[in-house]
This record gives C-alpha cells, structure tokens and sequence, in this order.
C-alpha cells in the first residue's frame, strides 16, 4: 500500500544502475529518482556519462545491472510502443537530407498511438498543427525541416514530443550549438509543457535558473542530487568541471523560487 | 489539392502509358485492335495476338519492375538514411551475375528458367551474406550495411569476371546482353511471381510506413519512438533483397531506377505520406514502361538493352535536376 502510494508521486526511479561497454566502466552505481512534475537538470564534463545515463533511460541502451522503475513498474514490462507512448525524447540532431517537411517531422509523434492499420486521423492533424502553433512554427508548416536554423528545428523536435503527448519528457543536450535566446527559449519551452522533464544541460548558470533539481554526474557516478542552491558551489565545480569559479545568490524571475545560484568563472588558468 | 492533382497526373499517365506502349513497337498496331484485345480477344486475330501475347505480359511486368525497383531503392535509401544507397549498391545483382555465369560455367545452361533461377540463388546468396554481417552491430549497422554490399559487389564481380575469363566468348556476349537487362522473356506463365512480390512489399511497405520513415530520425529518436529499429531494418533489407532478386531474376540488371525514382519523386511530394509511396511505385513503373517503348522502337529489327536506356535517361535526368535546384535554391 505505502509502495503504490509512493509509486504515483515518482516518475522514474534508478537503483544501482550501471552499465559497462566493451570493458569501460561507463556508469556505475547511479541512484536517484524524480518527482512527478519537476524539471530535472543532468549536468557534467563531456564524457561524464551524461549521454549513456539518458539512453538508458530512454531504452537506446540496456544497463549491465540495476533497475530502471518508471511509474511504479520496471522498465523490462513495458513494450517499446507502450513506453513510447509516455516518454518522448528530443536529441541534439538530427539527419536531414529527405526533404521532410515541418508537419512530416512533427507528425512522427503519432507514431507511438498507431496501430499497424490506422490512418492519420483528422484529430492528429489538429494535434500536429496545434503542437507547430504551440511552439510558434505555423507559418512554416509546409517548409523543408532541413532549412530552418538550429533553434527551429530544436523546436520542431519538440512540437513532435508534445504530439507524443508523453507523461515525462527526456532531452540531451537540446541547446548545444544554439545561440542565448535560443537556449533560454528552447528551455522555457519545455517548462511550459507542465510534465516532468529530465534535460542535460551545458549551461549550468541556464540549469541553476531554470531546474527544480539537478543531478551532477562525474565520471560515471553520481556525485551531487539536490536543489540547484545546494548543488553549485565552488568546491563541486572545482571537483567535478576543475574549474576556479564563484557561486552567489540572485533574485529569480519565476515565480514559487525567490532565489538562484549565479556562477562566476575565474579566467587566467594558462599562466 | 496538389494531392489530387499529383494522383490524377499518376493515374492517368499510367492508363495513357499502357495503351501507347501496347500500340507502339516493331509494328504499329491500331488503338482499335489494342482495345479489341483487350476487351473482346480473338485468338486467330494476327495484331490482337502481338498485343495479348507479347506486348501485355511485356508492358505489365515492365511496370511491375519499374514500382518494385523504386520501392527497393526507397526502402534501401530510407532504412540506411543514404540517398545514394541503390538495390545494386548491396551486391545483389552482381550475386545474381555470379549465379548466372557459374551456371554457364557448369552445365552450358544460356536461357530459361534455370537461368532465371540461377540468377536469384545468386541474389540470395549475397543477400543472406549482407544479412550475416549486418546481424547484430548495434549502433554500427548502417555502416556495416553499406561496407559489406560495396564488398560483397566486387567479391562476386572478381568471381564473374574470373568465370567469364574461362567461357567462350558467344556465351560472355550472351550473359553481357542479360546484364544489361531485357523485359523480352516476359510471359504470362511467370508474370504472377513479382507482380505478386511487389504488391506484397508494397502492402508491408504501407502498414509499417510510419516506423519505416521515423528511421529518417536517426536510429536512437527512431527507437524512442517504439521502433525496434534492428529488427525493423533487417527486415525491410530482407524485402528488398527478395525484390530486386526476383526482378534481377526475371528481367537482369536494370541500373539506377531504384537510386533515381526516389530522389525524383522526393522532390515533389513528402515521402513520409502514404502518396509518397504510390507515387514512388507509379513514377517507377511508368518510366520503366517507356524506356521499354524506347527500346523496342528506338533501332529498327533490334532491341537495345534496358539497363543502356535507363542509365543514359536517368545520370542525364538527374544532372538536369541537380542544376534545376541549385538555382531555385
């Protein structure tokens, strides 16, 4: 009884994950769970796992060992179609030389509700264009995704993950390469779905300001679970990124969280 | 609109094709024999004749490999994400050759349906080797794909040519002349078998056209998606294998339909909807079914192969495309 109560309040749970490819310890022994509705930031140097964690949990990889528990059930119980239907992922890129239109790329998000037989309802296609309205695409609807700039087709990807009309919303890295407004707008686009979200992030002072929680791996482990205040400070970035910064509290601009960490980078690391 | 316009233009095009392609050939018969034939047929009618037993089973499985080759190069260019990747790019056709010339090679053997049959053991010999190796890589399956066909392709070219070295030179004329492909051995006996291939691997191609089409994601989206994308690729290699066998089987080797159609059809229409794929197979089947006319009546008292015409038509195509593009780009 206190399980299944537990359960509802967690969206995905890890217990002792770790996952070995090619004898390369790439994770080992990650705990940590998230709560429904909390924007969660991944945060890390390259290679820290960050990426190979994410798959994990979206079934592109299969852990060596430990449990993956998304809504009270393992992972092994659900079909690739049925998880598909509650979890939807936006990647860094994609490829794009098919001449696939803005509506072909967000109506993929169907994919997951579809029997082998059924046709495109009119309902999807207002599901879809209202998904391209949502993130303020209509006016290139009929455009060749592969002609839109970085930004753009971050938010197509998105418009095709809210077509997927998922209860959690995983995304790796989704603003690298993309300029300031961008990120911010990318980000705040995705709080504004209400769902719980686990995104990994390059910038951390965008994490700070934007998540409920942050995870810090390092190395393959989890070093650091928290509230973003708690997280940053000094000694971790010190350990984790080997980088001299500071850490100060600023006034934040959203509502329900008064205060969040501000880094400062120290330079000068070459003399 | 442009739904309909493209489906009427299709459809009305092939209808039109038929009937010239039946009318057109070494002796130019009436539009009103040609309808006779088709809809009050006598048998002691000299010209109803031609079109019934010649021209028809001829024009249909020109049509027939044409959608099959078209479908086999989409599935081939969509499952590897590789516009470029062509039924013959995996080493089908040259397994089929391989199978052709050691046939000749052992028994003499220049014609008919053991040499038809030849020609697809061949093609599923290289087939099932590309499955083999493409089995279980993960990640790197694309790759491995692609890799592999280039290398199964020369391994049994360098066997044909050795076999070839060996034979007299009437047979190598003969094999050559198959290579390049020829709809002349159609009857009505065998039309059944890859017209009953190509609309089986139209239906798959249907049913699973969304899964197909999320591999242009790229693998891992593809699988976040519920696409079991290992297996989902395998299978779509294995159903265009059996494609092109039984095309390379019945016809020989047609070139660059199945890389051109595609990149063709793309241009026009998203190949992410259903209309996409018809009009893939129709565009495939109506070019195949000209370049068949082209080759009846282009030289008179002779056939030129198919393959010459479709390579010479499509590389010209294509370039004129690319240029069309770049400038509207």
């Amino acid at each position: 009884m206190e399980d299944a109560k537990k359960s509802q309040t967690k969206v995905i749970e890890v217990r002792d994950l770790a996952l070995k490819i090619d004898d390369h310890q790439i994770l080992s022994d990650i705990n940590f769970s998230i709560d429904t509705g909390k924007f969660v930031g991944l945060i890390g140097p390259n290679g820290a796992g960050k990426s190979s964690l994410l798959r994990s949990l979206y079934r592109y990889t299969t852990p060596t060992t430990g449990e993956i528990v998304f809504l009270g059930k393992s992972l092994c119980h659900y079909s690739r179609q049925d998880y598909a239907r509650q979890v939807a992922v936006v990647l860094q890129e994609i490829p794009d030389h098919f001449n696939l239109s803005v509506f072909d790329v967000v109506a993929m998000g169907v994919l997951p509700h579809k029997s082998l037989f059924s046709a495109v309802s009119l309902q999807d296609k207002l599901a879809v264009a209202s998904a391209i309205d949502k993130v303020g695409l209509s006016d290139k609807t009929r455009q060749p995704f592969s002609y839109l700039s970085g930004g753009e087709k971050q938010r197509v990807l998105i418009a095709r993950a809210i077509v997927q009309q998922p209860v959690f919303l995983i995304m790796d890295e989704p603003t690298s390469h993309l300029d300031v407004k961008y990120q911010i707008q990318i980000m705040e686009l995705a709080k504004s779905l209400n769902i719980t979200v686990l995104a990994s992030f390059h910038d951390l002072n965008l994490a700070g300001a934007l998540c409920d929680e942050i995870l810090v791996l390092k190395e393959g482990a989890l070093v650091a679970d928290g509230k973003p205040l708690d997280v940053f400070n000094a000694q971790l970035l010190a350990d984790v990124y080997g980088v001299c910064a500071s850490v100060s509290s600023v006034s934040c601009p959203y509502e329900g969280i008064e205060q969040v960490p501000h880094i400062r980078y120290h330079y000068g690391y070459a003399l | 609109m442009k739904r309909i316009v493209t489906i009427c233009v299709l459809f009305f095009g092939c209808v039109f094709s038929f009937f010239m392609a039946l009318k057109l050939g070494a002796i130019d018969i009436t539009g009103e024999h040609v309808f006779n034939a088709l809809w009050q047929y006598q048998a002691n009618d000299f010209s109803q004749k031609i079109v019934f037993e010649l021209r028809l089973p001829r024009v249909i499985l020109a049509f027939i490999a044409g959608s099959g080759l078209a479908l086999a190069g989409l599935i081939l260019q969509t499952v590897t994400r590789n516009p470029l990747a062509d039924p013959y790019l995996f080493g089908i056709s040259s397994g089929a050759s391989f199978g052709v010339v050691l046939l000749f090679a052992l028994t003499g053997i220049q014609a008919g349906l053991a040499f038809s049959g030849a020609a697809f053991a061949g093609s599923l010999l290289a087939m099932t080797l590309l499955l083999l190796i493409a089995k279980g890589r993960g990640s790197a399956q694309v790759e491995a794909m692609l890799l592999a066909g280039v290398a199964l392709s020369f391994l049994f070219s360098a066997f044909t040519s050795l076999l070839l070295y060996w034979s007299d030179p009437q047979a190598i004329s003969a094999i050559l002349f198959w290579n390049l492909g020829s709809f002349s051995r159609a009857d009505w006996q065998w039309l059944w078998l890859p017209s009953f291939v190509v609309c089986a691997c139209m239906l798959v191609m249907l049913l699973l056209r969304r899964s197909i089409n999320a591999l242009l994601l790229g693998d891992e989206s593809a699988t976040t998606l519920g696409v079991s994308v290992e297996k989902l690729r395998l299978g779509m290699l294995l159903l265009s294998s059996l494609l092109t066998a039984v095309l390379v089987a019945m016809c020989g080797g047609v070139g660059f339909v199945g890389l051109m159609i595609p990149h063709i059809v793309r241009f026009f229409v998203s190949q992410a909807t259903t209309l996409g794929l018809f009009a893939t197979a129709l565009s495939g089947g109506l070019l195949m079914i000209w370049v068949d006319v082209i080759a009846r009546v282009a030289l008179e008292n002779q056939e030129l192969p198919i393959g010459v015409i479709t390579s010479a038509i499509g590389s010209v195509f294509f370039l004129g495309l690319l240029m069309f593009r770049k400038r509207s780009a």
